[in-house]
């Protein structure tokens, strides 16, 4: 008796135990309102009202509020530069432009003290120097720490040096000084300087006018925001001389693991048609150099880094961009709160925040968001709202195919199982992670029955062998496997899964695009013209499980990324969310019938609504056609989508979506952790709640809650260091204290500066266990050295986050 | 017959005026909106700008630069004549002020209805109850808790709360939006009685009682920081307003005579203080339309005023036309009822033969 209570108390804790299992969002409901102000976001965080302010703040004062009294995450998203018009030397009036010349805008990176400006202008916590168009938070910075690392010291503060140098260029281009003021053809030379007031650039452009008057120029501050500047720094005309400097800002919304195409962009006309980029004209090796870094003209990772290092250093001395500083943005949350932050879009720009935001202390409750807008535009996936804000709670309602490491930008696999990537051989492509297969070919052919185009007349796709009987190639072919159990996941509204939600959003990318079909939209032109150029065929291997291969000319650097794209081809993934076929179904027939319609460009073209899946006049005609179609059993583009479901599979989807309406009050639908339980639109609330069919662990994303950005220390055994003997110095490196693991470390490198700041000797430091480092200078190298202080520099990439952490350390060296 | 005739031919030159005047500050509207036609160069430039972003994705970075500039192009186009500027500036200002002179309210350029709706009307439909509601009842109580307090402070010149209100008064030198943040702080961040802001609570109470109430919760503040930014100098102008009848000769005499001071009040002072009194209640009423565009951004109140600001910021012409149309028209009629009410209310008008006004 006594061993059967024991195996029944063994059973039930075993039945708790699984029952506690959680799947889906940690908490149970989500409320987001709106909150304009951001003093008040923080102070509604501060007391309880809210959980998390969704928005990036930098003002430093604000920063420190909430460093010292909440919790926060970080993204580094926005950056600032000085522009240069570069046109010249003369504008056609015959005024002097000084920045026609390369050397005295190379010379402005020694005039200005980057570390004055993130002290005094963003108060030490809101921003952080940066000198190159690379981000100083995201992977190739890592992957070139040390070469930029040299770069920075090399253009680190020197306004003696910047003064000779713009000096003696303005007497070689003819100015003169007199009175301590530089006059060209007998006028004071005045500098055109357009600030923007809306933030710190007001503070960068006011201390960089005050050191060009030091230099003897004539400044005219031009304070213009961003509508009234734009016609004048972008627009104009350089030859014209309406302006010579600007203070530029960028914003980020999402890590970019590979920003090799950035030289092209900033620097070379190829970049943009504007005008002012028209104006540019890099010097001819760095032309070459950013072209083959755009175009990925390179075959090794060994090869890229050498043209990354030479465009780094020749954009330096072109410089018509000098790179000021990265704004650090704070998103304020209750200390007990943890959720995944984008180190680039932050809280709301991360794609995992609803499968990691939760309470440390419980599992459930309710998470209470602000944001500073909400429900700005209409929401429709094909071409609805694109706010970043809106973008959060949709993003937070969804299921992707794969989804990308908030710290490294990486993709990993969510919906999908696995993928093989074939490349051509040659190309620059990698691997990191295990789902990804990837493998070099010296050829790929693309099969004659895969779907090359659609005929929206005949309604039907059009094969590789119809279109392009010659045959067709491609740079890369990716197969891609999803599990089985796919099929069992659901919609919220109860609809289970299917082929055809992701084969009709093939099918819209080319029938919007198509003249003759009746829901032809020139604003889809564009970006299916883009698709065109690179998309080769699809063919679907097997229907269940899923498995089809996607042929194109496109690559990246990451398989992983590859992968990505490819696996969305069949995914109900669109352009501003994701949806099934019987919610998109409604707005197709809305839409040939003009009654709404998807796009912005469309809307204004026809006078008739954009379309709103979540509320307004759009729901009306919408359920209409929703209670038709449970009568007739409509199938859009039947003639295809009709061979994978049956007219009562289709009235039971519609039936689901009717009963879902009557419920909710809304047509939107997702597959994510959370669905839209409630929406006010005029008092701007929406209530999100945790969907309980979602099978995926609630755990399994919940390691990118928080980014393991490494701390490192350096320190040598030896107080001195003896020349003619070999020195070691320990890296150690750790994360909350505890040691970071080896095999979550890329690399760790190490450079050797002498008294003078000249870099003597660069290596990387050997592993000896979990977070310790050590780097050995051989006794053959130090006997080069001089004598004097040494400092020691360490740049730690880890594999984990796209951050490096740096240390330094500064030693005697004694003969 | 004769009088019909003048009263109609007075109301016809009159509206006829008044329709002039509303049409030239709808223009007038249009043409700062759109810095007279600059704003065409900028939206243009915006759109390149924006283009030019997406010019920064990989799909793009990788085709031929030719193609790359096409299709930059042709997306800088779609761009431009979703924003109608494939037409001349001249051209849609005319367009725009026809539409709005006749109500044909259109649809918006940028901004759509909370609800999705880009219909000028729907846009200005949604925002208008909430924007009744707080100015309303803020007006509202503003108007008469100042009018009957005057009154009472006129009968008790010289008093201690007399002197207490007049004392206060330059406490409306800021603005309620000021005494927004300050109400905000004090009981919303420092007590935590009343909420931050919004129209109702999140989520919304599903009984019709319990909207209703969180509703007025949610008025509180707001109402609070209308009522005492403007209570006090509303106060003392219509105190002195009633102070300076009650000392006209003719009340003296009544005095004199003997009448007593309710019928002194009610037949000397109230009565001809009703024209100026209606004009500023109606005109009190007017300004109700346009809400408050800080008050409403302090409160997160979802009203006409924060509509009008984002119509402004967005530069969307149609909208801030529409607003401004309806309250033009609102302006240009309640100048012609209070032309008809002088005349019942103040038997000192009277239209004269040619139709002007003599006393």
């Amino acid at each position: 008796m006594r061993k059967l209570w024991v195996s029944l108390l063994v059973m039930l804790l075993a039945l708790g135990a699984w029952a506690q299992v959680r799947t889906g969002a940690w908490v149970d409901e989500v409320v987001f309102i709106e909150e304009p102000s951001s003093p008040k976001g923080v102070d509604m965080v501060r007391t309880g009202a809210i959980d998390l302010y969704a928005y990036a703040i930098s003002d430093p004062a604000l920063i420190k509020t909430i460093v010292a009294e909440l919790g926060y995450e970080i993204s580094y998203g926005s950056y600032n530069e000085i522009s240069f018009n570069p046109y010249g030397p003369e504008f056609v009036d015959g005024r002097l432009n000084p920045f026609a010349i390369p050397a005295i805008r190379e010379a402005v990176n020694w005039l200005i003290d980057r570390d004055y400006i993130v002290a005094e202008f963003y108060g030490g916590v809101g921003g952080v120097a940066r000198y190159f168009t690379i981000t100083p938070s995201f992977p190739d910075y890592a992957r070139l720490a040390d070469i930029a690392r040299a770069l920075e010291l090399k253009y680190a503060h020197n306004p003696e040096k910047a003064k000779a140098i713009i000096f003696a260029e303005m007497e070689k281009l003819g100015a003169e000084l007199k009175d301590g003021k530089w006059y060209y053809k007998g006028q004071p030379v005045v500098l055109k300087f357009l600030i923007r007031p809306e933030d710190e650039r007001k503070q960068i452009g006011d201390y960089l006018a005050t050191l060009f008057e030091q230099l003897g120029f004539e400044v005219e501050r031009m304070y213009k925001r961003a509508a009234e500047a734009s016609p004048i720094w972008l627009s104009g005309d350089p030859s014209k001389g309406e302006w010579h400097v600007y203070t530029g800002g960028w914003v980020t919304t999402a890590i970019s693991r590979d920003q090799g195409a950035n030289f092209d962009y900033f620097y070379t006309p190829r970049g943009r048609p504007d005008a002012l980029w028209q104006a540019y004209k890099p010097d001819p090796e760095f032309d070459a150099v950013a072209d083959r870094l755009a175009r990925r003209d390179f075959t090794s990772v060994e090869e890229r880094r050498e043209l990354f290092a030479k465009a780094l250093e020749l954009s330096m001395k072109d410089s018509v961009r000098v790179w000021v500083s990265n704004r650090v943005s704070y998103t304020p949350r209750a200390k007990n709160l943890k959720v995944a932050a984008d180190l680039a879009g932050g809280v709301y720009g991360a794609w995992l925040w609803s499968r990691t935001i939760r309470f440390e202390d419980k599992v459930g409750g309710t998470v209470r968001i602000a944001q500073p807008s909400m429900l700005t535009e209409p929401w429709n996936a094909i071409a609805g709202t694109n706010w970043i804000y809106d973008m959060m709670i949709i993003r937070g309602v969804s299921d992707y195919a794969t989804l990308p490491d908030p710290f490294t930008g990486l993709y990993y696999p969510q919906l999908v199982e696995k993928a093989e990537v074939y490349v051509l051989e040659g190309l620059p492509v990698g691997k990191t992670l295990d789902w990804v297969d990837l493998k070099f070919v010296p050829e790929i052919k693309v099969p004659a029955d895969a779907w090359y185009d659609w005929d929206p007349v005949a309604q039907r796709f059009i094969t590789v062998g119809e279109a392009q009987p010659a045959g067709l190639t491609a740079r890369t072919r990716t197969v891609v496997y999803f599990p089985a159990d796919l099929y069992e996941r659901t919609w919220h509204d109860g609809s289970k899964f299917s082929l055809v939600d992701g084969l009709i959003g093939f099918i819209l990318t080319f029938e919007r695009a198509k003249p003759e079909s009746p829901i032809y939209d020139e604003a889809a032109v564009p970006g299916f013209k883009s698709f065109r150029t690179y998309f080769k065929g699809l063919k679907i291997i097997s229907v269940n499980p899923l498995v089809f291969e996607v042929y194109r000319d496109l690559i990246y650097l990451d398989a992983e990324r590859i992968a990505a794209g490819a696996a969305d081809y069949l995914m109900p993934v669109y352009a501003q969310g994701t949806a099934p076929w019987h919610a998109l179904a409604l707005g197709i027939q809305a839409e040939a019938a003009k009654q709404l319609v998807f796009s912005s460009a469309k809307s204004k073209k026809l006078g008739v609504d954009w379309m709103n899946y979540l509320a307004g006049p759009s729901l009306e005609i919408l359920t209409r056609y929703l209670k038709e179609n449970i009568e007739t059993g409509y199938i859009p583009f039947e003639s295809v989508l009709g061979q994978y479901m049956s007219k009562e599979e289709a009235i039971a989807r519609y039936k689901n979506l009717l009963a879902w309406y009557e419920a909710h009050g809304h047509l939107w639908i997702g597959m994510g952790p959370l669905y839209i339980d409630l929406v006010k639109p005029v008092e701007k609330v929406v209530v999100l709640k945790r969907y309980e069919a979602f099978p995926d662990p609630a755990e399994k994303w919940a390691r990118f809650a928080e980014p393991w950005i490494a701390a490192v220390e350096v320190t040598s055994p030896a107080p001195v260091l003896k020349l003619g003997a070999p020195w070691d110095f320990l890296v150690e490196v750790t994360f909350k204290d505890q040691p970071y693991p080896v095999k979550d470390i890329d690399f760790v490198t190490y450079l050797l500066f002498d008294a003078e700041g000249n870099l003597v000797l660069s290596g990387r430091a050997e592993p000896v266990q979990d977070g310790l480092f050590v780097v050995t200078v051989p006794a053959a190298e130090t006997k080069k050295l001089p004598v004097g202080s040494i400092r020691i520099e360490v740049a730690v990439a880890s594999k984990l986050v796209a951050i490096p952490s740096f240390a330094s350390a500064t030693f005697t060296a004694i003969p | 017959m004769e009088n019909l005739k003048r009263i109609a031919s007075y109301f016809g030159v009159r509206s006829s005026l008044l329709l002039i005047t509303v049409v030239v500050a709808v223009y007038l509207v249009i043409l700062i909106a759109n810095m007279g036609g600059h704003m065409d160069k900028i939206r243009e430039s915006q759109i390149r700008e924006q283009v030019g972003l997406a010019l920064q994705s990989p799909e793009f970075q990788q085709m031929p630069e030719a193609q790359r500039r096409q299709i930059y192009e042709q997306m800088v186009e779609v761009r431009r004549r979703e924003e109608g500027l494939d037409k001349p500036f001249f051209q849609r200002s005319l367009k725009y002020l026809v539409n709005g002179i006749t109500l044909n309210l259109g649809r918006s350029q940028r901004i759509t209805s909370d609800t999705g709706s880009n219909q000028v009307r729907l846009i200005l439909v949604e925002r208008l109850p909430h924007t009744l509601l707080l100015w309303g009842t803020a007006q509202l109580l503003l108007f008469f808790i100042s009018v009957f307090l005057a009154l009472y402070l006129s009968r008790h010149y010289g008093s201690a709360l007399d002197r207490i209100v007049v004392a206060l008064a330059p406490t409306s030198a800021p603005p309620a939006w000021f005494y927004g943040i300050i109400l905000i702080l004090i009981f919303s961040s420092l007590l935590g009685l009343l909420p931050y802001g919004g129209f109702v609570d999140a989520p919304p109470p599903p009984t019709m009682l319990a909207y209703a109430l969180s509703v007025l919760k949610h008025m509180v503040l707001p109402v609070l920081s209308v009522l005492t930014g403007g209570i006090f100098v509303s106060i003392y102008n219509w105190r002195t307003f009633f102070l300076i009848y009650s000392s006209e000769d003719y009340v003296e005499m009544a005095r004199a005579k003997g009448l007593p001071p309710r019928t002194i009040e009610r037949r000397y002072v109230l009565r001809p203080t009703i024209p100026p009194i209606l004009t500023s209640f109606t005109l009190m009423l007017i300004t109700v339309w346009m809400g408050g565009i800080i008050t409403e951004t302090v409160f997160s109140w979802p009203g006409l005023g924060r509509l009008l600001y984002q119509a402004v910021e967005n530069a969307d012409t149609p909208v801030m036309v529409g607003s401004s149309v309806v309250y033009g028209y609102l302006l240009a009629m309640s100048v012609l009822f209070l032309d008809l009410a002088y005349a019942v209310f103040d038997p000192r008008v009277r239209l004269g033969a040619a139709g002007g006004r003599r006393l």
